[in-house]
């Protein structure tokens, strides 16, 4: 027992803090600091009211209060902001997580449990990070057998492929996107493509019976829901007359396309849930029949690995379903222009009896938007809205769109039992491929009756 | 950089097509299969076409590789390959290959290839949509109707009768 929780002494305390001290001290004088300035021998900086930001100058300006709103405006309009945080990785994560959760309460909800309950006192709110400590913190077990280069890479390999797929998906106006591509849609079935032949390399890598008829199932599932998934978007294709994801979203201003492809919508959602192997389409992953499916073989963080690539998938279909479906990121913009005053001369803040005490100015605002002259536009009453009030309000649509469409993915895991492999395939080959050439069909008689596209009506 | 960025993609798609053919593990064989195709996908992109760069990726990576994983998985080796270790066909192999290359080559270089300029702008894929719509619609049909006789004659080819009536 003395072994396990030796008995507190301060001494041992104290010394264990100063070792750690020191390593860190040293290590970060050896091997950080010259790090840092190789990475900034390579950087582009940026230049900030015609000055160029050095490193000096950047930790000046974090102190200095008229400096610190350009230095944050600069990070965020870098690239590496946009891969890493906002519409990339970060973001993605950030709701993939809060999936997860909703996911296990929103379920218990369903079916009368309690749900994750302990962990954090209020209705389990820590539970996702002590699961993500455990999965951290567990010993990665590869099967003897195992074909080692292809099980350690598939986790990476799933999440690298789920962010390619996040890259793609534009979130805000403005061309918050990490990859603009012409050819969008496309790179889109390109990038879904990849999914299938990572499953079945890492089912087949694991040497393992249940993997392998997992992963056999899930290659038999993918690829048959990948016709009518590619087909069921043709017909917003062929009204919109371009695969750039963002001139999609940008087309339905005025109404989103899921009111003309009802069939559409219901085809692509369908097939999306098998993409994601959901229930009721689960059975790569039926955990009733073949334990896990082809993730049986994974333990700790690769398991993790793959269920954040599988999140991360989830909420990169539902964007893609906002963007495509339920217009994106358009809705009524409801946040407020920035006051003049705030910005010449300051908006005083009185005291009880009604002096002026205090004055508070912002001289570096507006911060969101990516031409300053737009602010002094809109306030002549050149411009209707700014890019900033475009941009908030519209992250603030778009997430709301894509949380709505998520619960909707969510939802038949609490109500619908699993389907069979033949039911399964017989909807995707003999129906599903139906409805989708039905869309195109409705797609193709509304340009041609002159109703939507060029010349059109609407 | 484009340089650069041509000699990586050129010896990740050769490099990747001489892996594909002298791995023993077919496996690792046609993986390296999906490197030379997803290298051509990077020499359209170089080349100003995303749009078959797209296709490329989508239908030769995506599914065509996904099929001959799928069949390599399902199949015994040995039932397909016996081992022939015969170093005269290895370099006849390779003196054919050269042959083969220097004529294409010569082919190629004398076809004018030469005289095209390489700064003009590249073809905009909705373009080369409506000419396949407008001009060489004929073409596409007759290429339909043939595939989908193909794709019925090897259903009808491969349909047998006894597990029919097994199943029943």
């Amino acid at each position: 027992m003395s072994v396990i929780a030796p008995k507190f002494r301060l001494g041992y305390f104290l010394k264990g803090i100063f070792d750690n001290a020191f390593w860190i001290l040293t290590i970060v004088t050896l091997a950080g600091i010259p790090a840092i300035q190789i990475v900034l021998f390579y950087l582009e900086l940026p230049v900030i009211d015609g000055e160029l930001l050095t490193a000096f100058l950047a930790f000046t300006w974090l102190f200095n209060p008229t400096m610190q709103v350009p230095l944050i405006k600069a990070l965020i309009y870098s690239d590496l902001f946009r891969i890493v945080a906002f519409p990339g990785f970060g973001f993605a994560a950030l709701i993939a997580a809060g999936t997860i959760f909703v996911e296990r309460k929103m379920l218990a909800k369903l079916q009368l449990r309690v749900g994750p309950f302990y962990c954090g006192k209020v209705e389990g709110i820590l539970q996702l990070a002590g699961d993500g400590l455990k999965l951290i913190s567990k010993e990665i077990i590869i099967p003897a057998k195992a074909d080692k280069p292809l099980f350690w890479a598939a986790p990476v390999l799933f999440v690298g492929t789920a962010a390619a797929f996040v890259a793609l998906i534009p979130v805000a106006p403005g061309g918050w996107v990490v990859a603009d591509l012409d050819v969008g849609l496309l790179a889109v079935f390109a990038v879904i493509g990849f999914f299938p032949i990572i499953t079945i390399l890492s089912a087949w890598s694991a040497n393992s019976k249940f993997p392998f008829i997992g992963g056999i199932r899930a290659l038999h599932q993918m690829v048959s829901f990948e016709i009518p998934l590619i087909l069921s978007l043709l017909g917003v294709v062929i009204l919109t007359g371009t695969l750039n994801l963002s001139e999609i979203v940008e087309s339905q201003s005025s109404f989103p396309w899921i009111i003309f492809m009802p069939i559409g919508a219901i085809v692509f959602f369908t097939t999306m849930l098998a993409e994601l192997e959901r229930i009721p389409f689960d059975l790569p992953e039926a955990e009733s029949e073949i334990v896990a499916g082809w993730l049986t073989e994974f333990s700790g963080m690769m398991y993790g690995l793959v269920q954040l690539g599988s999140y991360l998938k989830l909420y990169a279909f539902a964007a893609l379903f906002v963007i495509i479906f339920l217009g994106g990121w358009t809705g009524p913009v409801f946040w407020p222009p920035l006051e003049t005053e705030l910005i010449t001369e300051g908006i005083p803040i009185p005291n009880y009896a009604g002096d002026p005490i205090l004055t508070v100015a912002a001289p570096g605002l507006p911060l969101l938007d990516q031409d300053p002259n737009e602010w002094v536009l809109q306030q002549q009453g050149e411009l209707q809205y700014t890019s900033g009030q475009l941009l908030v309000s519209g992250v603030i649509w778009f997430v709301l769109k894509t949380v709505g469409v998520i619960f909707f993915i969510l939802l038949p895991r609490g109500v619908f039992p699993r389907i069979r492999l033949d039911m399964l395939l017989h909807i995707g080959w003999y129906k599903l491929i139906g409805l989708s050439f039905v869309n195109i069909f409705i797609a193709l008689g509304l340009v041609y009756a002159g109703v939507i596209g060029p010349g059109g009506i609407l | 950089m484009a340089d650069a960025l041509f000699l990586a993609i050129s010896v990740l798609t050769i490099g990747s097509a001489i892996a594909a053919l002298e791995m023993r593990s077919l496996v690792y064989g046609s993986i390296a299969l999906m490197g030379t195709l997803g290298g051509v996908a990077g020499f359209y992109v170089m080349l100003d076409s995303p749009f078959v760069a797209m296709f490329q990726l989508a239908v030769y990576v995506g599914s065509i590789a996904v099929l001959i994983l799928f069949t390599v998985m399902l199949v015994k080796r040995e039932l397909i390959f016996k081992k022939i270790e015969d170093p005269k066909r290895k370099f006849a192999g390779i003196g054919l290959m050269l042959i083969v290359i220097l004529a294409l080559g010569a082919v190629i270089m004398d076809s004018g290839i030469k005289t095209i300029s390489t700064d003009s702008d590249p073809v905009d894929f909705r373009e080369i949509g409506g000419d396949f719509l407008t001009y060489y619609w004929p073409a596409l049909i007759l290429m339909a109707l043939i595939l989908a006789g193909s794709v019925m004659g090897a259903l009808v080819l491969a349909r047998r009768e006894d597990t029919i009536e097994n199943e029943q």
